[in-house]
């Protein structure tokens, strides 16, 4: 099996405390990627506490036992450094990019905030910090168009009161009931060391990085109790098609249509992500040239109309996701859509799936192709199935799944049993600004 | 556990790789070798971009730039085409060049580059690919102008000058209907097909031919250098004042302060560049710790110079909650002025200095991003050790010097303050802060 150079050259190593660290090349000098996924998300958040895993992430900047609010963010910065962090449904991760002069530093500061962040916390620092995500919820649901379509695909797809049945950025009414308690309890029952995967690509010895990280983390203790993460189990299927229709200020009418799916990591999905390449990644896929291209009633997305949100412990989603052109109603495009994504059943050609492939690994290329996206990757891969390497050898699932088993997966799982769509129509008959160009268009 | 900051290891020097350099009939090659990178960023770059465009073309280069993407067989056939090879296309117009190019894996490169040269010299430019293309764009304007940020950003160019720069660079929502099939046609025969331009290549090169390459992309065409454009007029109006995009029910409001500045070859970039990160660079910059550390009043606020050839904007850029508008725009007025009385803090000065020196190594740790200092490069007709001058530069920084920058580069007293939000909840609270008359005019009005 051909992998790309760096595979082999991976180090692997489990701390007594239960950390795991992971070693790789990076293909430039000087430079040290650090990234920890710890395995808590939203899907560990009760019903009362959405938005908290994220409100916590935000909180592991403001200071610790022995680093002072925005010490953080100066020492990395002031490095010339790159630093930031995400939280999704199934892990929150904490990553930055410095010199390799610097990693000490880095693994310290890591160290410090996943020992002592309990010491550091204030009431103080938590309404500030609740302020400021109840702004990144204003910025990117509340007043952006469509800004709400995932909240309300999460809502249609999993039943009330499970894990996922919530966006990440969680609710405005339960941020302002996060409290000082809460944050450290959350603190103490997912921040361990044995809850955490730390990749460092570099180009420094690997048994260098390794007595680094045992300085830094060694002395850590592991968590006294693993708390027990809310069922993801689904006890039946989605009953479909269930749909929520929404009018209010877009530019144009907006379809979101989603579908069940198996796991990341599980082979069926690995089927329907090719699925989804076919039907709309990429200029070549059905979606693009039938409904932008030939008809055309889709607004441009240069080809990025289906994808996977990928969840590890439950359904992942298929999502599918298109805007109207001008004059084109949202049933219209809906219905246009729904029969595209039917299409798939009657068969798949072999150039299809050729360009299927293609497109996927081109993405995973470029996603490993900087020191920082690659650390993710292998702790991604390390987190949720033990195998830092299949950073490297991801692309190798695709290539020995035929046309058929895309073809059989689709007739199985696109069906309207399984379908979901949240559709977004304009308060007036015709979008805002659309007067203007007709006019100029006219004249 | 080790209670304060370990020390720092001793940081190596970083020097920009060398490129290499062949001239290859009127175009030049200029490529960085990454071993193991294997994803190569390709690049060609051509000297005409949106400033060059007559006054009755506008939105040429950008329509150009999208047809280009239907290929030599139209129809919206070459990226289907590339995507078979694992290639990506990647296009882009700016004020000053018209940018085309792949990343695409070295093990297919020389496929890939085949279709590549013969995109962009050779399409199929079909009239009904072209108004297809126009008519999408045109549409998509209002599509992404529907996001508060985008909206306060293409509002901008009309308040700080006349001419090219008033109407975005796309075209805006009105003047891209004026180019017609004919006009794309010749804009590429012209400017695109017949100009050789520069090839920057980086990325795993081993066993590849340079010289090969530069054959097949640059053909017979020719060299031609870039013209020189002339910075447009201000629009009359006084200063400091405030323009209100009416935004009914915007629960945030976009805010943009901006004012002109020197052109790219006029500014001294490690002094202009370092007083924008001291003020709103960096998340630990001053604008950011105020409004969202502080305050909590918005997810992130930050500065940028936006450096042409010809000219130059400055601005300031945030989204905050829509009742404290008024409070955010005084705040990062005074930040603005005070930091043009006290000057910087010696925090400050390391923190600009090492950031742009021992920093480099990851600026520079992709090769898309070293492709893209190249462009820039070639785009601004830079030195090949230009990186290395500018850290000389930041070396070379005192608090003196940034200091200065703060009130040769910072003029709050000649900024416009854009503010796309809700005009009946905003007009009253920024007409009491008194930093300037408040126009409010609906986003259709702005482009005709």
């Amino acid at each position: 099996m051909t992998t790309i150079g760096a595979a082999g050259r991976v180090g692997q190593y489990t701390l007594d405390n239960g950390l795991r660290l992971v070693t790789a090349p990076a293909s430039t000098g000087q430079v040290a990627s650090v990234n920890l996924w710890y395995g808590v998300g939203s899907r560990h958040e009760v019903p009362g506490r959405t938005g908290f895993a994220h409100l916590f992430e935000h909180l592991m900047f403001q200071g610790s036992g022995n680093v002072a609010k925005g010490e953080h963010f100066e020492e990395i910065e002031r490095l010339g450094g790159d630093i930031n962090a995400s939280t999704s449904s199934d892990r929150t991760n904490y990553f930055e990019t410095v010199p390799d002069h610097a990693l000490d530093r880095v693994l310290w500061l890591e160290a410090d905030r996943l020992a002592t962040l309990r010491e550091g916390m204030t009431q103080e620092v938590l309404d500030n910090q609740r302020d400021v995500v109840k702004n990144e919820r204003r910025q990117r649901y509340d007043n952006q168009p469509y800004g709400t379509a995932l909240e309300r695909i999460l809502r249609l797809a999993y039943p009330e009161g499970h894990p996922y049945h919530h966006p990440t950025i969680g609710s405005m009414a339960d941020l302002d009931a996060a409290d000082l308690d809460y944050v450290k309890s959350f603190h103490k029952a997912h921040y361990g060391p044995d809850n955490c995967v730390l990749t460092v690509v570099s180009n420094l010895d690997p048994e260098d990085v390794l007595a680094r990280v045992e300085k830094f983390f060694g002395p850590i203790p592991a968590r006294d109790t693993v708390p027990e993460a809310p069922d993801p189990a689904l006890g039946a299927p989605l009953g479909g098609p269930v749909r929520d229709s929404v009018t209010e200020t877009v530019p144009a009418a907006g379809v979101f249509i989603g579908f069940r799916v198996a796991p990341y990591g599980e082979h069926g999905f690995d089927v329907m992500h090719l699925a989804s390449a076919v039907l709309g990644q990429g200029q070549g896929s059905r979606l693009y040239r039938s409904l932008v291209v030939d008809r055309p009633i889709a607004a441009d997305d240069g080809g990025a109309a289906a994808d996977i949100l990928p969840f590890r412990y439950t359904d992942s989603l298929m999502l599918v996701n298109m805007l109207a052109r001008e004059g084109v109603g949202g049933d219209v495009l809906e219905e246009a859509m729904r029969e595209e994504i039917g299409k798939l059943a009657a068969g798949v050609t072999e150039e299809e799936m050729d360009r299927a492939r293609a497109v996927l690994e081109r993405d995973h290329l470029q996603s490993i192709s900087s020191p920082s996206g690659l650390a993710d990757s292998i702790s991604s891969c390390t987190q949720l199935f033990d195998d830092p390497e299949l950073a490297y050898t991801w692309p190798r699932r695709w290539d020995d799944i035929t046309a058929e088993e895309v073809r059989a997966a689709a007739e199985r799982l696109l069906v309207d049993d399984n379908l979901l769509v949240v559709r977004f129509d304009p308060e007036e008959p015709q979008a805002a600004g659309a007067d203007a160009v007709a006019e100029a268009s006219g004249a | 556990m080790q209670q304060s900051l370990p020390d720092l290891g001793a940081a190596a020097s970083y020097t920009f790789p060398k490129p290499r350099r062949v001239t290859v009939g009127g175009g030049t090659v200029v490529a960085v070798d990454v071993p193991g990178q294997q994803l190569v960023s390709l690049r060609l770059v051509h000297p005409h971009g949106g400033a060059a465009e007559p006054l009755d073309a506008m939105g040429v280069s950008a329509l150009t730039s999208e047809v280009l993407e239907d290929g030599p067989d139209g129809n919206s056939s070459l990226a289907p085409a590339l995507e078979r090879y694992g290639a990506e296309w990647v296009s882009r117009v700016s004020w000053d060049g018209f940018i085309t190019g792949l990343d695409a894996p070295a093990s297919r490169l020389g496929e890939a580059v085949r279709l590549f040269a013969d995109a962009v010299r050779r399409p199929a430019l079909d009239p009904d690919d072209i108004v297809r293309r126009r008519d999408q764009l045109l549409e998509r304007f209002w599509l992404e102008a529907a996001s508060a940020g985008t909206l306060a950003m293409r509002s901008l160019g009309g308040q700080l000058f006349t001419g090219r720069y008033a109407t975005p660079l796309a075209g805006g929502p009105v003047k891209l209907a004026d180019v017609t099939p004919e006009t794309v046609a010749a804009f590429h025969a012209d400017s695109v097909a017949s100009v050789a331009g520069t090839l920057v290549v980086v990325g795993d090169l081993t066993g590849v031919d340079l010289e090969e390459l530069g054959k097949t992309v640059f053909g017979d065409a020719s060299a031609v250098p870039a013209g020189e454009p002339t910075a447009p007029a201000p629009p009359p109006g006084e200063l400091p004042r405030l323009l209100v995009v009416d935004r009914p029910g915007s629960v945030q409001s976009a805010l943009v302060i901006a004012h002109r500045a020197p052109s790219r070859s006029q500014v001294d970039l490690p002094r202009a560049e370092g007083i924008s990160e001291v003020l709103g660079g960096m998340f630990t910059s001053r604008l950011n710790m105020e409004l969202r550390e502080r305050l909590g009043y918005t997810y992130g606020a930050g500065t940028r110079f936006d450096l042409r050839r010809d000219s130059g904007v400055f601005f300031m850029s945030t989204q905050v909650e829509a009742d404290t508008t008024a409070h955010s725009i005084t705040s990062s007025l005074e930040q603005i002025a005070k930091l043009r009385e006290s000057g910087v803090t010696e925090e400050e000065l390391t923190a600009v200095r090492e950031s742009n020196t021992v920093g480099l190594p990851v600026n520079y740790a992709t090769a898309r991003a070293m492709a893209g200092a190249l462009v820039d490069m070639v785009v601004h007709d830079l030195p090949e050790d230009h990186v290395d001058r500018v850290r000389a530069g930041y070396e070379r920084l005192t608090k003196e010097s940034l200091d200065s920058a703060a009130t040769e580069y910072l003029h709050p007293d000649e900024s416009v303050v854009v503010v796309v939000g809700d005009a009946e909840r905003l007009r009253r609270p920024l007409t009491d802060i008194g930093v300037g008359p408040v126009e409010v005019r609906t986003p259709e009005s702005l482009w005709s």
